[in-house]
């Protein structure tokens, strides 16, 4: 275990501390500190019970406390209602008075003079728990016996340590097999028959050639960033709407469209990471070269807006539950480390105490979050304004949704617009800072009503020696200053957690397989050297998270095939030596975009906005906002609690706290919809029609799996599907079914076959 | 192999689980000697006020306090107290066994609704429902262990750091029209039912043959397993979910269809929700939630509190009537309640308002186990604090386990190095007193 020393309780037992903060404290504050305290309007009997020096000294009738005689304190014996009654109106419950008697017998161990100034936290011991607070290593390329088989560092580090497993990697994948993991990875969509039949030949030729220009191709493409983009998404806990804020109100976020086209664009712009980062954290605060620069420094700054709030409606803690959730996407998201422990009390492993807890949350309580309207309802979210953008340009919603709309009457009248714009004016969600930035006071138990001394704005103190030059600026947020802090070449964590999302991204896991937490209880590194190999490489790349990707794609490891031998298998059954490519489902997008692919109804063209951009609505009063759409999955309207029926069934995240990484489960709902959804019947008959140009029906079977599997079928495939053709038209054509959207065709129930198949939902 | 798993559990975590612990829905033997064997929670979200439902605070002391402003009567042979607000389940009184002391640690509803479904009130963690379905896995292989209806979000039914397929599975939204809601494509009219079988003997086909050349491969097993599942529930689910089979003078007892709107009461077709649960009951699955709100009435107390009695009274009523007939009521569970509860009216103010407490609630249980007829634990004069008989959520989750036949301590996953379960590090209590 470690202590987090403090500069003046350095005798204090954690124990001690927790005892004090969680039994003894809240106590004082709550029953105490109204008549005696410096803040008391007129302090009770002259005793002051707010520092432990004036409970020592005592006020009218003596010294409140002889630490270790409980008997001999005056504090016991008012609780107890012995001479004196305190607190005057009722005594405490007998539990509450038995552990001011422990904390009394305790020595009364109090902390609270080191209050104001902030204890700098340091690690003692259990380094290896501990390692995300040490600094990037400087790592040596370890020795491999089989030296012909790396082709990059990368590679090394794998081999090494499958080497010292006494086992072998697998072998390379078959250039069809890797087109269509290339493929998928980069952009999220399958490859043509036409691009495998085209990439075997250059293979032949020119196995590494070959690859280097296929993943340069993909790199370049427009739906790189639409792939990517929504990785990142996921981390931002992206949505459109607030979600249920606990009363069933979910309000539109209207705007939020414009935070995902800008994330789009930053991954096809291959913005370096760390400019990326600071757009989102600090972006109003950056000088801009052009109105244009201008509008997307606001636009990404929509990172800490669109988060889900519970509603304001009794709701005390309301704007710390907004700075909570902006402390827990910089933490998780971008630190990896679950700083919102330490809300309520020190984190109870990880070196995070409260007060680092509210250095940061002074900087985002010192900041102005704008998420509009929050569909007029001041109970759900007061209303703010938003940025104005001097270029973008607005364009109307979708006229399905306006129909929705015109027939829809609000359940009650929308409340006035409290922050008119100019009309026509293209809005965007976002931060700006508080009129009168100021520190943020300790809220004991998490509670804004019960409060500490104010911390002074700053970072996490356990990863302070890295960097003392930044300082925030009093008269700025700091946010600014959080952002050079976090994005400081030398921050342990920053370059870490993305090369680790990265990998597992293209591996299917992570080298740290919690990738949102690397802390105490998050998992340790498989290869603990080679995530500093590339923290560091991503680093000295300038951040470039393209370049990055292409390295990684380069590697023998990763062309590996995903066949494993069974020895393997037994000695390492979760894959994490990497002796093979591990085999992956497609996420719920890739699923819907590769069968519009294979229907040809896919419309590659990125779509204009959001079917409810400028529509302030209460989503759960509006029925059914989703709109058909041939447009690529990111593009479908993201509702919290109401996300696209498309998608639904495979496991989308939430969008309420960081998801790094998303569920694979295998459930019957997911069969139910590979069975009988219209979506998927829609694309099957599609893809029937799009292959009735063949009379053939072999031929018509091989156009099928060309534009499903990007294959021909083998002979045993064709004779089974003319056998499952002829017999189905039998079959339809005797049966009394009418239904009115049923298939009639036989090719129909074929394709969603295939379309529901393994082979197509899975890529090795 | 757990300790390295994330709470995203890939299916590697899956296979891992199912040689040490149970990763499928067949059903176990519990581990003590159960007394339910499954569970109905009728959970009324917004915190219903108790002072005008079961916790009767009638104006007797000195010190003023609105009390109860809803009539109340002693029920039955038990005596106890039930507001006139709700005549059907005042006929069940020495049914229920009252919990008048109940507490939670917060009166904001989302992390609250949260603590009582999870335990956990910060963070997302397992529902009870999962972990119910975890333990003893269902009755019925041609469902999921784990139905929640009208349900508000998906962080209450979640399986979170459990295997997915103890995950709830929702039937219909909070706010949307329960009258339709269903279990997502479980219909498929598109094509005759023969000609389904043969196309998804077909995909097994392609699956096989795709498995064959990948050996090992415990997910795309996993893909074939739950075809047929889904396939199964094509059958069972939608005859289950149509009341059409029902006599009028049922869907009338349950007051099907019926649905009151006023201020804070959501329409939310309390009598379908209440029949469906009776069905999935006798079909065998274990963990059934249905939801009514919103409770939350801050003003307007008395009209909204009428509407949401108005809508609830019937349909509880008329099922538990149903599960005493038909004999399951000895091995249901019926729970009711909210994520807390309500003090009086605003005293001195002379409005219709009323705020949370969370210090201070009822709930209720009846059948699986639980003493008849009885009310445990008090409050004080006002109501607002908790005398006697104290019950958190975490003993009412450890009371819950125990009368399954589960032991709360013990019904643990580790996840990452921390130990996971209902009750939390706290851990609870089991409350002996009101176990029959």
């Amino acid at each position: 275990m470690f202590v987090v020393v403090g500069s003046a309780s350095a005798e204090m037992l954690p124990k001690q501390r927790e005892f004090f903060e969680s039994k003894i404290r809240p106590v004082l504050v709550r029953q105490c500190y109204e008549c005696h305290s410096a803040d008391a309007k007129k302090i009770g009997g002259k005793l002051r019970l707010d520092s432990p020096a004036d409970m020592l000294t005592g006020g009218e009738s003596g010294s409140a406390m002889t630490p270790g005689d409980p008997d001999e304190s005056l504090i016991i014996q008012a609780l107890r209602y012995e001479g004196i009654e305190m607190p005057p109106k009722k005594p405490l419950p007998a539990s509450v008075v038995e552990d001011f008697v422990t904390w009394v017998k305790m020595g009364a161990p109090d902390p609270r003079e080191n209050l104001p100034t902030r204890p700098a936290a340091e690690i003692t011991t259990d380094k290896a728990a501990l390692w995300a607070y040490q600094p990037v290593r400087e790592v040596e390329v370890p020795p491999v016996k089989d030296q012909e088989w790396p082709k990059d560092p990368v590679d090394a580090f794998i081999l090494s340590k499958i080497e010292d497993a006494q086992l072998s990697p697998s072998r390379d994948a078959s250039p069809s097999a890797l087109i269509r993991r290339l493929s998928f990875d980069l952009i999220g969509l399958p490859p043509t028959f036409q691009d495998v039949a085209d990439f075997q030949v250059a293979v032949q030729k020119d196995r590494r050639g070959a690859v280097r220009e296929l993943v340069d191709r993909l790199l370049a493409s427009p739906h790189f960033g639409e792939r990517w983009g929504r990785h990142w998404l996921d981390v931002a806990r992206y949505a459109e709407s607030n979600g249920n804020d606990g009363l069933s109100r979910n309000p539109s976020f209207p705007h939020a469209w414009r935070y995902r086209d800008y994330v789009i664009r930053a991954f096809n712009d291959d913005t370096p990471y760390d400019q990326f980062l600071t757009e989102q954290i600090a972006g109003d605060l950056l000088p801009a070269g052009s109105p244009e620069q201008r509008d997307r420094h606001l636009i990404a700054t929509g990172f800490l807006a669109i988060g889900a709030k519970p509603a304001k409606a009794m709701n005390d803690n309301f704007t710390m539950d907004v700075v909570a959730d902006q402390i827990g996407v910089v933490g998780s998201g971008i630190m990896g480390l679950s700083v919102g422990c330490a809300r309520c009390h020190d984190h109870k492993t990880d070196p995070i105490p409260a007060v680092d807890y509210y250095a940061l949350a002074g900087i985002f309580k010192s900041t102005e979050t704008l998420w509009g309207a929050a569909a007029h309802q001041k109970l759900t979210a007061p209303q703010t304004p938003l940025h104005e953008l001097k270029t973008a340009s607005v364009v109307s919603p979708h006229p399905e949704t306006q129909k929705v709309l015109l027939s829809h009457t609000p359940r009650k009248e929308p409340e006035k617009p409290a922050f008119e714009h100019p009309l026509g004016s293209a809005l965007a969600m976002g931060v700006r800072d508080a009129k009168t930035p100021a520190d943020c006071k300790l809220n004991i138990n998490g509670e804004s009503k019960k409060l500490g001394a104010a911390v002074t704005r700053g970072f996490v103190s356990s990863f302070a020696g890295f960097d003392h030059s930044i300082k925030i600026d009093g008269k700025q947020s700091g946010r600014l200053e959080l952002a050079q802090w976090l994005t400081h070449p030398k921050h342990p964590q920053t370059a870490r957690v993305m090369v680790n999302r990265i990998w597992q991204h293209l591996f299917g896991a992570g080298l740290v397989r919690t990738p949102d937490d690397f802390g105490v209880f998050g998992d340790r590194p498989s290869h603990p050297e080679l995530l500093d190999h590339l923290a560091k490489r991503f680093v000295e790349h300038g951040w470039s998270v393209k370049q990055l990707i292409r390295s990684l794609a380069l590697t023998r490891t990763y062309q590996l095939s995903s066949d494993s031998d069974a020895q393997a298998q037994q000695a390492d059954p979760e894959n994490r030596l990497q002796t093979h490519h591990s085999r992956r489902r497609l996420d719920a997008e890739s699923l819907r975009d590769a069968m519009l692919s294979a229907s040809g109804q896919l419309n590659s063209v990125p779509a204009l906005g959001s079917v409810i951009q400028e529509t302030d609505v209460l989503i759960n009063e509006m029925g059914d906002l989703h709109q058909p759409s041939q447009h690529r999955s990111i593009y479908l309207l993201m509702l919290r609690n109401s996300m696209p029926p498309e998608l639904t069934p495979f496991n989308l995240p939430e969008a309420t706290t960081v998801t790094g990484q998303r569920d694979v489960t295998t459930l019957p709902t997911q069969a139910l919809y590979l069975l009988n959804n219209d979506f998927i019947v829609e694309q099957a008959s599609r893809l029937a029609a799009r292959t009735s140009i063949h009379a053939d029906i072999d031929a018509r079977t091989r156009a099928a799996f060309r534009h499903a599997l990007a294959r021909d079928p083998n002979d045993a495939e064709t004779r089974r599907t003319r056998d499952f053709v002829s017999e189905v038209e039998l079959m339809l054509a005797s049966s009394e079914h009418h239904a009115v959207a049923g298939i009639t065709d036989a090719w129909a129930v074929f394709c969603q076959a295939l379309l529901s198949s393994n082979a197509f939902r899975y890529v090795d | 192999m757990l300790q390295s798993a994330s709470c995203g559990f890939g299916y590697l975590a899956l296979a891992g689980l199912s040689s040490a612990s149970p990763a499928n829905l067949a059903p176990r033997l519990p581990w003590v000697r159960p007394r339910a064997k499954r569970v109905i929670f009728l959970c009324m979200s917004g915190g219903p006020a108790q002072l005008d439902t079961f916790d009767y605070k009638p104006q007797v002391g000195k010190k003023p306090h609105p009390g109860s402003v809803a009539e109340f009567k002693r029920r039955g042979e038990s005596g106890a107290w039930v507001s006139d607000l709700l005549p059907n389940i005042a006929r069940h009184a020495d049914k229920l066994c009252i919990l008048n002391a109940m507490h939670a640690d917060t009166g904001i509803h989302a992390q609250s609704m949260l603590q009582l479904h999870t335990g956990d009130r910060l963070r997302p963690a397992p529902s009870m429902g999962s972990w119910i379905s975890y333990g003893l896995g269902t009755e019925n292989q041609n469902l999921p262990g784990f139905l929640s209806l009208n349900t508000s979000k998906p962080s209450v039914y979640a399986s979170q750091c459990l295997p997915p397929i103890f995950a709830g599975t929702p039937i219909g939204i909070n706010g949307e029209d329960m009258t339709h809601a269903t279990i997502s494509d479980i219909r498929g009219d598109h094509l005759p039912l023969r000609v389904k079988r043969r196309q998804l003997d077909l995909i097994q086909e392609m699956n096989r043959d795709h498995l064959a050349l990948r050996q090992n491969d415990a997910q795309l097993e996993g893909v074939i397993q739950t075809l047929e599942l889904g396939f199964r529930m094509q059958a069972a689910a939608p005859d289950l979910l149509d009341l059409s089979g029902e006599s009028q003078a049922t869907l009338d007892r349950y007051c099907v269809g019926k649905s009151y709107e006023d201020g804070t009461c959501r329409p939310s077709d309390f009598g379908r929700q209440c029949l469906l649960a009776r069905r999935f009951a006798e079909a065998g699955v274990r963990f059934i939630e249905l939801n009514h709100g919103s409770w939350d009435q801050h003003k307007n107390h008395r009209r909204d509190l009428t509407a949401n009695c108005a809508s609830t009274d019937a349909p509880i009523a008329a099922l538990l009537d149903d599960l005493d007939q038909r004999g399951l009521l000895d091995e249901t569970l019926v729970v009711w309640g909210g994520e807390f509860g309500r003090p009086g009216l605003t005293p001195g103010n002379g409005k219709d308002e009323t705020g949370h407490n969370a210090r201070a609630f009822t709930f209720w249980m009846a059948g699986g186990g639980v003493k008849a007829g009885y009310t445990h634990g008090s409050t004080s004069e006002t109501g607002a604090e908790c005398a006697d008989g104290k019950v958190h959520f975490r003993d009412l989750h450890a009371t819950i386990l125990h009368l399954l036949g589960l032991d709360h301590e013990n019904l643990a996953v580790t996840q990452g190095g921390r130990r996971i379960r209902l009750t939390g590090l706290e851990g609870g209590r089991v409350v002996n007193e009101i176990l029959a």
